[in-house]
């Protein structure tokens, strides 16, 4: 019978055909034996895709990943997370600080004075003539240059909009007063304070900004206030960083790198045609002068020391992307060239920097493929490809791993200790920047009470916490600062587990058990409810264990799982909880504003808990003014006392993450005589083990090292 | 015939226009925000969200984005928020990655659960008969995900291959048979993963409808008649039998486009599944919208043709 051999046959051949292509297919040890190319490139791999491939514009970490390996920032950070030249060699930073003269204010000895008289007397004083305290002295002597700014007479306009009415145009007359000019040697944000004791302690505050403005129109009166504030600050800092850049460097298409490329970024980023993700931190960002093709200067608008940082961007080609080349591709591709900008430019498709790996090819989803750049102005890298492989499942990154197709896997932590001892692979490990709290809402009773708070984080056992639920990956942290850093205060101890204490605190917060072993104040229960996001397994095993360790000192705890958006949105948001389980991950900048400054604790901000303590507001502030690296330190030391006393988040942990790697892959170095060396890959103090990643390269056999350290 | 066709086309237009609107709805009034406008991101100031929101059309009324997506889709301009690029050319790229694990899944549903289920039917309450029976059930039971990684770890750590992805990485410049062969292994689990389930469930019904048919009295006519008990089965009933799967054709179109988020996930396969899961975290509206209408497109599309089939297959059935 015909169809029942088909109906047999058919799916029999179909498997057979099937199951013989597993011959065809390479095993672990054959990839680099029958195609010792292999050796030469290195796949990686990601759980999500890139999106856009402009430094300028993308937001994701894949992206992120891609961008850093094309495209080059003029600084980055080394072994010692210092700051070091990479597109310049070198930078330095000083300030051009203003003042208005004020004639109305009595200055001490002097009396009203004029511009000329208020010059005279700094000028004095800079040269010593009269005794002053040691703090002015300092500011007095960083003082390189003083000069006057002739008054002006201009007109500003501004747009405002009054309710249910049109855009109108306000013309406001300013006739603005003249202006001292100090240039300093180095940023001091202390400038004014100290001249305050020459110039009279109300000088600056006593200054009639508005009485130098006439608004056309009687409505906005109103506004004078805001408008003095803006158009005529009494003082401005204009801090000044001036790199010089690394000459012969060239972008991938063999153009050369120059200021103009540099001002070009800038000035895209600010653009809000091109919705840069990265605006925020350009917008202190005064102007950028190009001094020469290999300098360049950029003048800030106000003190804000972490915008240095901003710097390791990478730099974007201005001969591809500026109005020009846009205009081009718009009319190429037959769309409108006002509507088109950077972000609809195939360029971010096919990215061209002058960093060490140049973009191949991106199939989404897939794969990205970089080769080496082999005008690299440090060398070119030893990999000859790299290889970004998307794969959205854990599971199968680590079982790819095993196969040989990926040469690099993030061990999640219950697999540490097994795969930590392979003799097979090398491991690192090292602290995540990210750490893990539980946040009480500060605008609510009890947790107003810092003894509360206190004694809340006593009843947890964190330790306890770290060895089972994180499997030891993870260590304690007490503020939050990037541990790593200089500005992590070691010297302040964790909240020490003690259920005991945590009582006696309550005690004294009024706090006592009743009949049933309830704490109780005034006759009410305490009683509240503990939030995380579900969907985090982990956040939502520490929510059953805090629940749990409350319980045992008496606090009727409830626990809620909120679906991310609406956990935010609602929430967090509109901070409508008590106590919430959550993470920050944390740059390395110290710049606290956002998360624990008293003024941004409004609904839609991040100090969400409301934390508002007035000597951390000014230490916040204080830190992100201050460019000396020593200072800011011991002001970060203060502020992470002064959030431990406080304790408005109970601190829980830092995570650490773990790397593993084939046991060949080595760093391979050229030594003065020309010969080749390998050294075994060491993780700077950081833990970034990628560090040379550029020195890189995996070898043929087991490599034995000659003299290890 | 003409009359029914032209009632069908309409009646599926309103649907499928009452199903955009819904479609629509839902998908923007769930909360969360597309990843370009997330108010929690330190990075983005209250200005850029704002900026976003304009560029995206968010600050319109629901109604009138409603309008500009369908006018973008049908003028082919729509682009994904995520990165710019066509929505119609990516599901396209998409979709050619989807196919091969589709056609091969689909092929191996088809050809293997006939004789499984044949088989069944003709040795009814045999050993065989019963030993797929439970085979089937534990297969449809079995959750996919959890029997993918169970393959995926056996075959990984006993044969040392990869098996993730459309093909292996760092090939190099093999010949191009290996090539074929080796994209051919990478197929291979994915596509088994899929059928598995249609196998077990679709061998059922081919062994009750056998059962059905050889209840018949044609079929005892067949055998009184003294005809080979082969040729009964192949020829008498399994003819009749076949009927309700020619209909089953036509509903697998909608298959095509909705690919399977698990498996293609799970051996990071980059097809359509993956694609419209993604844009869903990341709210990237566009895409979501796209592939929703395109797939309500199909299943209309589908019902429609199992329609026709079946009037071409059913003489009693006459419009």
């Amino acid at each position: 019978m015909t169809v029942r051999r088909v109906l047999i046959l058919a799916p029999a051949v179909l498997i057979i055909f099937l199951l013989q292509s597993y011959f065809w297919v390479p095993t672990y040890e054959e990839q680099t034996r029958g195609n010792p190319g292999r050796l030469n490139e290195y796949i990686a791999a990601s759980i999500g895709d890139a999106s856009i491939l402009n430094p300028i514009l993308s937001a994701d970490s894949a992206s992120g990943d891609i961008n850093s390996m094309v495209f080059e920032g003029l600084i980055d950070r080394d072994e010692e997370l210092r700051f070091r030249g990479r597109l310049a060699t070198s930078w330095e930073i000083y300030e051009d600080a203003y003042f208005y003269i004020n004639e109305e204010a009595r200055i001490p000895g002097v009396g009203r004075a004029g511009v000329q008289q208020v010059e005279t007397l700094l000028q004095r004083a800079k040269a010593g003539e009269s005794p002053v305290s040691p703090e002015l002295r300092t500011s007095l002597g960083n003082i390189r240059e003083i000069s006057i700014v002739p008054p002006r007479e201009f007109l500003v306009t501004k747009s405002e909009k009054a309710k249910d009415e049109e855009a109108a145009e306000v013309k406001i007359r300013v006739s603005s007063p003249a202006r001292i000019r100090l240039v300093l040697n180095r940023v001091d944000q202390d400038l004014f304070d100290n001249l305050s004791y020459i110039l009279g302690k109300k000088y600056f505050d006593s200054f009639d900004a508005q009485g130098c403005l006439t608004v056309d129109d009687e409505k906005w009166q109103e506004k004078l206030p805001a408008y003095a504030d803006e158009i005529l600050p009494v003082t401005e800092h204009n801090p000044i960083v001036v790199f010089h850049l690394r000459p012969d460097v060239k972008f991938h298409d063999g153009h050369v790198f120059d200021a103009n490329d540099v001002k070009f970024t800038c000035e895209a980023i600010i653009n809000p045609k091109n919705l840069s993700p990265r605006i925020a931190t350009y917008e202190p960002v005064k102007r950028v002068e190009v001094v020469d093709p290999l300098t360049v200067r950029i003048v800030y608008k106000r003190l804000y020391s972490p915008a240095l940082e901003t710097w390791g961007m990478g730099i974007i080609p201005e001969h591809l992307l500026n109005d020009e080349a846009l205009k081009k591709e718009a009319i190429r591709l037959g769309k409108d060239p006002e509507k088109f900008s950077m972000r609809q430019s195939s360029f971010s498709r096919n990215p061209i920097g002058c960093g060490p790996f140049v973009f191949r090819q991106w199939k989404s989803d897939r794969h990205i493929i970089l080769d080496r750049f082999d005008d690299y102005w440090e060398g070119p890298p030893n990999y000859r490809l790299y290889i970004y492989r998307i794969i959205p499942d854990v599971l199968t990154q680590e079982m790819e791993f095993y196969a040989g197709t990926i040469d690099h896997y993030g061990v999640p932590p219950h697999q540490v200790r097994r795969l930590k001892d392979d003799p097979k692979y090398q491991s690192f490990s090292g602290l995540s920047l990210g750490y893990t709290y539980i946040g009480y809402n500060m605008r609510r009773e009890p947790f107003n009470d810092p003894r509360v708070r206190r004694a809340l984080g006593m009843a947890i056992n964190v330790d306890k916490i770290i060895k089972y639920v994180l499997h030891d990956q993870g260590e304690r942290i007490t503020g939050p600062f990037v541990k790593q850093t200089d500005y992590y205060n070691h010297g302040i101890p964790p909240v020490p587990y003690d259920p005991e204490g945590a009582l006696k605190l309550l005690d004294k917060a009024g706090w006592e058990p009743n009949k049933e072993g309830w704490l109780e104040k005034d006759g009410k229960r305490f009683q509240f409810t503990l939030i995380t996001n579900s969907g985090n397994p982990l956040r939502e095993a520490l929510l059953a264990i805090a629940q749990d360790a409350w319980k045992k000192i008496g606090i009727d705890v409830r626990t809620d799982r909120v679906e991310w958006a609406v956990f935010i949105e609602e929430r967090v948001d509109k901070a409508d909880f008590d106590a919430l389980i959550l993470g920050w991950l944390m740059g390395l900048e110290p710049d606290l504003y956002e998360v624990w400054h008293s003024s941004q604790t409004d609904p839609y901000q991040l100090n969400f808990v409301g934390f508002k303590n007035r000597e951390a507001d000014d230490l916040i502030i204080k830190v992100r003014q201050e460019y000396d690296h020593d200072r800011q330190v011991a002001y970060c030391r203060r502020l992470h006392e002064i959030i431990a006393r406080e304790q408005p988040y109970t601190f829980l942990y830092v995570g650490k993450w773990t790397a593993v790697l084939d046991m060949r892959i080595v760093i391979q170095e050229t030594d003065s005589l020309g010969n080749v060396v390998y050294k075994k890959i060491t993780p700077t103090k950081t833990g970034n083990f990628t560090f040379y990643f550029n020195k890189w390269r995996k070898l043929p056999e087991l490599p034995s090292f000659a003299a290890e350290g | 015939m003409l009359s029914f066709i032209g009632r069908s086309i309409i009646q599926k237009t309103v649907t499928l226009f009452f199903v955009s609107v819904v479609s629509f709805l839902i998908i923007h009034l769930a909360p969360g925000e597309p990843s370009q406008v997330d108010p929690l991101n330190p990075k983005f100031t209250p200005e850029i969200v704002e900026r976003f929101r304009k560029e995206f059309h968010l600050d319109k009324p629901m109604y009138v984005q409603y309008v500009y997506f369908y006018r973008d889709l049908f003028t082919g301009k729509t682009v994904s928020w995520k990165d710019n690029q066509s929505v119609l050319a990516k599901i396209w790229e998409r979709f050619l990655n989807s196919l091969p694990l589709f056609i091969v899944g689909t092929v191996i549903t088809w050809t293997l659960s006939f004789p499984v289920g044949i088989r069944a039917a003709v040795g009814r309450s045999g050993l065989y008969d019963r030993s797929t029976t439970f085979l089937s059930y534990l297969l449809i039971s079995i959750p996919g995900f959890f029997f993918a990684y169970m393959l995926i770890i056996v075959v990984v750590t006993r044969f040392h291959v990869p098996v993730i992805g459309m093909e292996t990485f760092g090939l190099g410049d093999a010949p191009w048979l290996h090539l074929i062969m080796d994209r051919v292994w990478h197929l291979l689990l994915p596509s088994v993963l899929g059928a598995t389930g249609g196998i077990a469930i679709l061998s059922r019904y081919v062994r009750s409808q056998m059962l059905e048919v050889e209840g018949q009295d044609y079929v005892r006519t067949a055998r009184a008649k003294g005809v080979p008990e082969e040729q009964v089965h192949y020829k008498h009933a399994l003819r009749n039998a076949l009927l309700p799967f020619v209909t089953m054709f036509g509903l697998i179109l909608p298959g095509l486009i909705g690919g399977s988020v698990i498996i293609e996930s799970i051996f990071s396969w980059p097809g359509m599944g993956r694609m419209a899961y993604e844009a869903i975290l990341a709210r990237d509206y566009p895409i979501i919208l796209t592939v929703n209408f395109i797939s309500a497109v199909l299943v209309l599309a589908g019902t429609f043709i199992s329609d026709l089939l079946y009037l071409v297959v059913d003489p009693r059935i006459r419009l």
